[in-house]
C-alpha cells in the first residue's frame, strides 16, 4: 500500500489551472525529492496535500484512505514551511511543543528536548522566534513537523532562507537525521543537489506537471528530456546541435571533423538534426593516438573545488566544457585532444526536447513518469 | 543635522508655545475653577492662587447641595455610572461581535463579507440622526425605549465599524501560514482563532476597544435621543445641569471634570494605542 | 464541509447588527417621501418628493446649507493649517515633542458636548476668563454665543479646538514614518528647504493629508453635538447645521417627514465624501505603507 497517493488531482486559481491533471504515488517511508523552478506549482502541491487548499478533482490518499474529507488538523502530517511560520508569542520550546499539546500530551518535556539535541538547538529553547538566526529558526521548525512523530512530512525548501555554509551542512545531516524517523517524506526544492542527497527518488515538476519521477541515477543519467538534463549537472550539460550520420561502420556524429560512434544507434533516423548532449564529465583529455580522438583547442581553465573545468573550442566551431579532476594534468591551453565516452551521451529530439532511447539494452524509456 | 537660524528657533518655541496654551489651557482653567467657590468664581479679575475647597466635589459625590434656596438632589454620580456603564458593555458587545467578523473578512474572500463590511463603513460615515430619528419612534413601539439594551445596541453604530476596520487590517498582517502551520500541528479552527490569531492581533484589538470606549463615552446625541433621564451619560447629564437652578459654576465646572477625567486618564495610560487606533491602522508602530 | 460556513458564522452578529440600523435608514427614506408630523397624524400620507421640493424652495434649508457649509470649511481649513503646522513642529521624536504631542492630544478626548461647556463658561461674559482676556485688549461686551453674528465664529472655534489634534496626530505620524534617504539626499545637494517641503515632504504626506481631510470633512458637515450644547442652532438661525436643523424639526415641530428629508439630503452628501474615501482607502493604505 502506498504510503501517499495522488490521483488525477486538478487545482485552478480563477482562470489560471495549476495542475491541470497531477499523479505520483509514493512507498510508505519513502523519501521523495520535488524538484522544479519557482512556479512550477511545488508549493502548492504540498499545501494541497496538508490540507490547507483542497483540489477542484481527483483524490489525495494516505495509506489507501482518502483524506480530502480530513481538516489539516486530522491529517497526521508534520509540515516545515520555507518561512518558518514560526509562532511569534511563543518560545522555541512552546513552538516545537505544540504538535504534542494539541494531541493532549500533557507533559511534552522529555519529547521536546529529545528532538531538540538532534538538531542541536537545545540551548535556546527558551529563546523567543526573533532572537533566533535563521538557521536556528528552520531547525525549530523542522523539530515542530517532527515532534508529533507524523506519518507523513512535508519539507518546503527549508533550507532555501538559510545561509550557504549551513545549507552546505545540513545537506549532509539531514538525510541521515530523517532516515531515522519512520515517515514518508517530501522534499520540495530548487537545487538539485539537494534534492539528489536527499530523495531515494526525485519528481521533477514542470509548470504543473511531473516530467520524470525516478532515482536520482535515473534522472542523471537517463533524463527524460532536454531541460532536466539542463537543470541537473554542474557545470552544466554541453548541447549541440547535430545531424548524425550513417556508414557501414555504423551512425555516428561528426565532431572537429572526427566521427564519434553512437553505439545502438541504428534505429535513429539519420538525415535530420538531433540535439547531443554531452555532460563535462564524459569527455576527457586524451592523447592524440587514442581512437576517435578530438582535435580541439583549450581556450580558458577554471579551477572548481574538486574539479577543473575546461572551455574548449572543436574546429567546426562547438564550445565545449570539460570537467575533470582536480590533479590530473592536462593542457591549460592550445591545442589537445578529448575523448567522448559514446556510454553516457545522450540525444534529444530537436524540437520536443525528449530524449532518445540510445541502446535499447540499457534504455527502459525514460525512467517512470506518470 | 539642523542648521535652523535662532530667529528659527525662538519662532518655532514661540509658536509652540502658543498652540500647547491655546489647548490647554481650557482644560487647565476648568480644573480651577472645580475648586473655587462662587465667590471667588465670578471675583475681577480672576485669581491663579486661591485657597481651593473640595465642596464642589463633595455635592456631586454625595449627591446633595444645599444651597439658598433649600437641599436640592444631585443625580450626577448616577449620570457617571451609566457613563461607565454603557461605554463598557457596548465596547465588549461590540468585540465579540466584531473580532470574529473581522477575522472572517480578513482571512475569507466571499461576497456577502465585501457588503457587510462596506455597510459597516457607510454606517461610520451616515448622519447619526438619520438612525436615530426614526429608531426612536421604533424603540417606542417595540419596547426599548427606556432600557439600557437598548442603548447598547445603539453604540453598536459608534463601537462596532471601528472595531472591524481596525482588527481586520490587523488579521491581515499576521502571515496565514502561521495559522496554517498551528492547523497542521493538530488544533482545531477555534484554537487556532483564539491562541494564535487573536494574540497575535492583540495590539489592534486594544486599540480599538480603548478608541471604541472613549468615543462611546463622549457621545451626546445617542442617549440624548433615545435615553430616558434615568439611563443619562455624563455628556447628556452636565448639560442638564447647566440649566438647573441654584448650581453654582464651580459645580458645573467639577462635573465637567469628573466627566472628562476617566477619558483623559485613558488616553494618558494607553497612549500607543490611541495613536494606532486613531491612525486607523494606516501607520503601524 | 464546515470551511464554506465558518465566514458566515463569524460574521453573523456583525450581520444582524447591521441589518438593525439598516431598517431604521430605510424607514428614514419612507418618512422623508411622506407628509408626517406627529402632532397632526390625521394628516400622513405619501408625497413623494414634496419634501424635498418645499425644502429647496425654503429660503430657511438654504440658509442651513450656507451655514454648514462655511462651518465644515473654516473648521476643515483652519484645523488643517493648525494641525500641519503643528505636526511639522513635533515631527522629531524627542521626549519633549514626544509628551507634547500626548498632551496636544486631549481636547480630542474630551466629549465635543463637555467641550462646548467648558467654552461657554470661559466666555460667560460676567466670569469667564476668555471675557475679561479680551477686555485687557480693549475689547469690552464681545457676545460670543449669544450674537447672531458672532455665533458661528464661536461655535467654530470650540470645534477647532477639539478636532486640531486629530490631524496633528495623523500627520505626526505620517511624518515619522517618512523614508529619511529623499531628504538626507536634499540636504547633501544643498535643495532650499521651503523646495523640500512643498515638493517631497508635501506629496509624501498627501495619503495621510487626505485621510484626515476627508474624515474631517465627513464629520464636520454633520456636527451636532459642539453646536447643540453651545447654542442649539441660534441666536435664530445663525448656526444651524443640517443635523441641529433635522433635530429641532423632529423634536420642536414634530415634522418628521421634512426632518428626514433634511437628513436624506445630508446622508447623500456623506455618503458621495465616503465613497471618495473608501474608494481610495486600500491605496491610501498602500501608500502610506509604501511609505514606511
Amino acid at each position: 500500500m502506498s504510503g501517499l497517493e495522488l490521483r488525477h488531482v486538478r487545482k485552478a486559481f480563477g482562470a489560471h489551472e495549476v495542475f491541470p491533471d497531477l499523479s505520483l504515488e509514493v512507498e510508505h517511508g519513502e523519501h521523495v525529492a520535488i524538484f522544479g523552478p519557482s512556479g512550477c506549482g511545488k508549493t502548492l502541491l504540498l499545501r494541497l496535500i496538508a490540507g490547507i487548499y483542497d483540489p477542484d478533482a481527483g483524490d489525495i490518499l494516505m495509506d489507501g484512505r482518502s483524506i480530502l474529507d480530513l481538516a489539516p488538523d486530522r491529517r497526521g502530517i508534520g509540515m516545515a514551511f520555507q518561512n518558518f511560520a514560526l509562532y511569534p508569542h511563543m518560545s522555541a520550546f512552546d513552538n516545537i511543543a505544540s504538535p504534542l499539546s494539541a494531541h493532549g500530551n500533557s507533559a511534552p518535556t522529555e519529547h521536546v528536548r529529545e528532538i531538540a539535541g538532534l538538531l542541536k538547538i537545545d540551548h535556546v529553547l527558551s529563546h523567543a522566534p526573533r532572537a533566533l538566526s535563521n538557521g536556528q529558526k528552520q531547525r525549530t521548525a523542522l523539530a515542530r513537523a517532527l515532534v508529533g512523530e507524523p506519518k507523513l512530512l512535508l519539507l518546503d525548501d527549508p533550507l532555501r532562507n538559510v545561509d550557504a555554509k549551513l545549507r552546505y551542512e545540513m545537506r549532509l545531516e539531514l538525510p541521515k537525521l530523517l532516515r531515522g524517523f519512520d515517515a514518508t517524506v517530501l522534499y520540495v526544492t530548487q537545487d538539485y543537489k539537494e534534492a539528489m542527497a536527499l530523495g531515494h527518488r526525485i519528481a521533477v515538476m514542470s509548470r504543473g506537471t511531473i516530467r520524470q519521477f525516478g532515482t536520482p541515477e535515473e534522472i542523471y543519467y537517463q533524463p527524460a528530456d532536454v531541460e532536466i538534463a539542463r537543470l541537473f549537472g554542474d557545470p552544466t550539460i554541453n548541447l549541440l546541435q547535430l545531424q548524425p550520420e550513417k556508414n557501414e561502420g555504423g551512425v555516428h556524429i561528426r565532431l572537429s571533423e572526427v566521427a564519434v560512434p553512437l553505439p545502438g544507434g541504428d534505429t535513429l533516423p539519420t538525415g535530420r538534426e538531433c540535439t547531443v548532449g554531452l555532460r563535462p564529465e564524459v569527455l576527457a583529455f586524451v592523447d592524440a593516438d587514442v581512437p576517435a580522438a578530438i582535435p580541439v583547442t583549450v581556450e580558458a581553465e577554471t579551477p572548481l573545488n574538486e574539479k577543473v573545468v575546461s572551455l574548449v573550442r572543436t574546429s567546426c566551431g562547438h564550445e565545449l566544457l570539460v570537467s575533470r579532476p582536480a590533479g590530473t594534468p592536462a593542457p591549460a591551453s592550445g591545442p589537445a585532444h578529448i575523448g567522448v565516452d559514446p556510454g553516457r551521451l545522450l540525444l534529444f529530439d530537436p524540437s520536443s526536447g525528449d530524449r532518445i532511447a540510445l541502446q535499447d539494452a540499457v534504455s527502459t524509456r525514460g525512467g517512470s513518469t506518470t | 543635522m539642523d542648521h535652523t537660524s535662532p530667529l528659527e528657533t525662538i519662532f518655532r518655541r514661540v509658536a509652540l508655545g502658543v498652540i500647547l496654551v491655546f489647548f490647554l489651557f481650557p482644560i487647565f482653567w476648568i480644573v480651577l475653577m472645580s475648586f473655587q467657590t462662587n465667590e471667588q468664581i465670578l471675583r475681577i479679575p480672576p485669581r491663579v492662587f486661591f485657597s481651593p475647597t473640595l465642596s464642589n466635589y463633595k455635592a456631586l459625590i454625595s449627591g446633595e447641595l444645599i444651597t439658598t434656596v433649600g437641599s436640592l438632589k444631585l443625580t450626577f454620580m448616577h449620570n457617571l455610572w451609566n457613563s461607565f456603564f454603557l461605554s463598557t458593555s457596548s465596547v465588549l458587545v461590540a468585540l465579540v461581535l466584531g473580532v470574529p467578523a473581522a477575522y472572517a473578512f480578513a482571512r475569507f474572500k466571499f461576497r456577502l463579507g465585501e457588503d457587510i463590511a462596506f455597510t459597516l463603513l457607510s454606517i461610520r460615515f451616515a448622519p447619526p440622526l438619520l438612525i436615530l430619528l426614526p429608531l426612536s419612534l421604533l424603540f417606542n413601539e417595540i419596547g426599548l425605549s427606556d432600557t439600557y439594551i437598548g442603548l447598547i445596541w445603539v453604540y453598536q453604530l459608534i463601537c462596532l465599524p471601528l472595531i472591524v476596520w481596525i482588527v481586520r487590517g490587523y488579521f491581515e498582517d499576521i502571515s496565514p501560514d502561521i495559522e496554517h502551520a498551528y492547523r497542521i500541528d493538530g488544533h482545531s479552527w477555534a484554537q487556532t482563532f483564539f491562541r494564535i490569531a487573536v494574540p497575535l492581533a492583540r495590539p489592534g484589538i486594544a486599540a480599538a476597544g480603548l478608541l471604541s470606549f472613549i468615543f462611546a463615552w463622549n457621545n451626546f446625541v445617542f442617549a440624548l435621543i433615545l435615553g430616558s433621564a434615568d439611563k443619562q451619560p455624563v455628556t447628556v447629564g452636565a448639560l442638564a445641569f447647566v440649566t438647573a437652578a441654584g448650581i453654582s459654576y464651580g459645580q458645573i465646572a467639577a462635573a465637567i471634570v469628573l466627566s472628562i477625567l476617566p477619558t483623559l486618564a485613558l488616553a494618558l495610560y494607553a497612549q500607543r494605542y490611541l495613536v494606532e487606533g486613531l491612525s486607523l491602522g494606516a501607520v503601524k508602530g | 464541509m464546515n470551511r464554506r460556513v465558518l465566514p458566515y458564522l463569524l460574521s453573523l452578529p456583525a450581520l444582524i447588527v447591521c441589518i438593525g440600523i439598516i431598517v431604521p435608514f430605510v424607514i428614514a427614506i419612507y418618512y422623508s417621501m411622506q407628509r408626517y408630523n406627529l402632532a397632526l397624524p390625521y394628516l400622513r400620507g405619501f408625497i413623494w418628493f414634496g419634501n424635498y421640493q418645499s425644502l429647496f424652495t425654503s429660503s430657511e434649508f438654504w440658509k442651513t446649507v450656507t451655514v454648514s457649509l462655511l462651518y465644515t470649511v473654516f473648521t476643515v481649513g483652519i484645523e488643517l493649517f493648525l494641525g500641519l503646522g503643528t505636526a511639522l513642529l513635533l515631527r522629531r521624536p524627542t521626549t519633549f515633542n514626544n509628551i507634547a504631542a500626548i498632551l496636544l492630544l486631549l481636547p480630542l478626548m474630551t466629549a465635543p458636548a463637555i467641550a462646548s461647556l467648558m467654552w461657554k463658561l470661559m466666555t460667560n461674559p460676567g466670569f469667564g476668563i476668555l471675557s475679561y482676556l479680551i477686555s485687557l485688549v480693549g475689547i469690552t461686551n464681545f457676545k460670543w454665543a449669544s450674537s447672531p453674528t458672532t455665533a458661528l465664529f464661536t461655535v467654530i472655534l470650540v470645534d477647532i479646538w477639539v478636532y486640531t489634534p486629530f490631524i496633528m496626530v495623523l500627520l505626526i505620524a505620517g511624518l515619522r514614518a517618512l523614508p529619511r534617504q529623499p531628504f538626507e539626499a536634499a540636504e547633501l545637494d544643498g535643495v532650499p528647504r521651503t523646495f523640500v517641503f512643498f515638493r517631497i515632504t508635501l506629496p509624501m504626506l498627501m495619503p495621510y493629508i487626505i485621510t484626515a481631510v476627508l474624515f474631517r470633512l465627513i464629520d464636520s458637515i454633520q456636527q451636532f453635538d459642539i453646536i447643540y450644547a453651545m447654542t442649539q442652532g441660534g441666536p435664530g438661525d445663525s448656526t444651524l447645521v443640517f443635523q441641529v436643523a433635522a433635530y429641532l424639526e423632529f423634536f420642536q415641530y414634530t415634522n418628521v417627514g421634512r426632518s428626514a428629508a433634511i437628513l436624506m439630503v445630508l446622508w447623500v452628501i456623506t455618503y458621495v465624501l465616503s465613497l471618495v474615501f473608501v474608494k481610495n482607502w486600500r491605496r491610501l493604505r498602500e501608500r502610506a505603507h509604501g511609505a514606511v
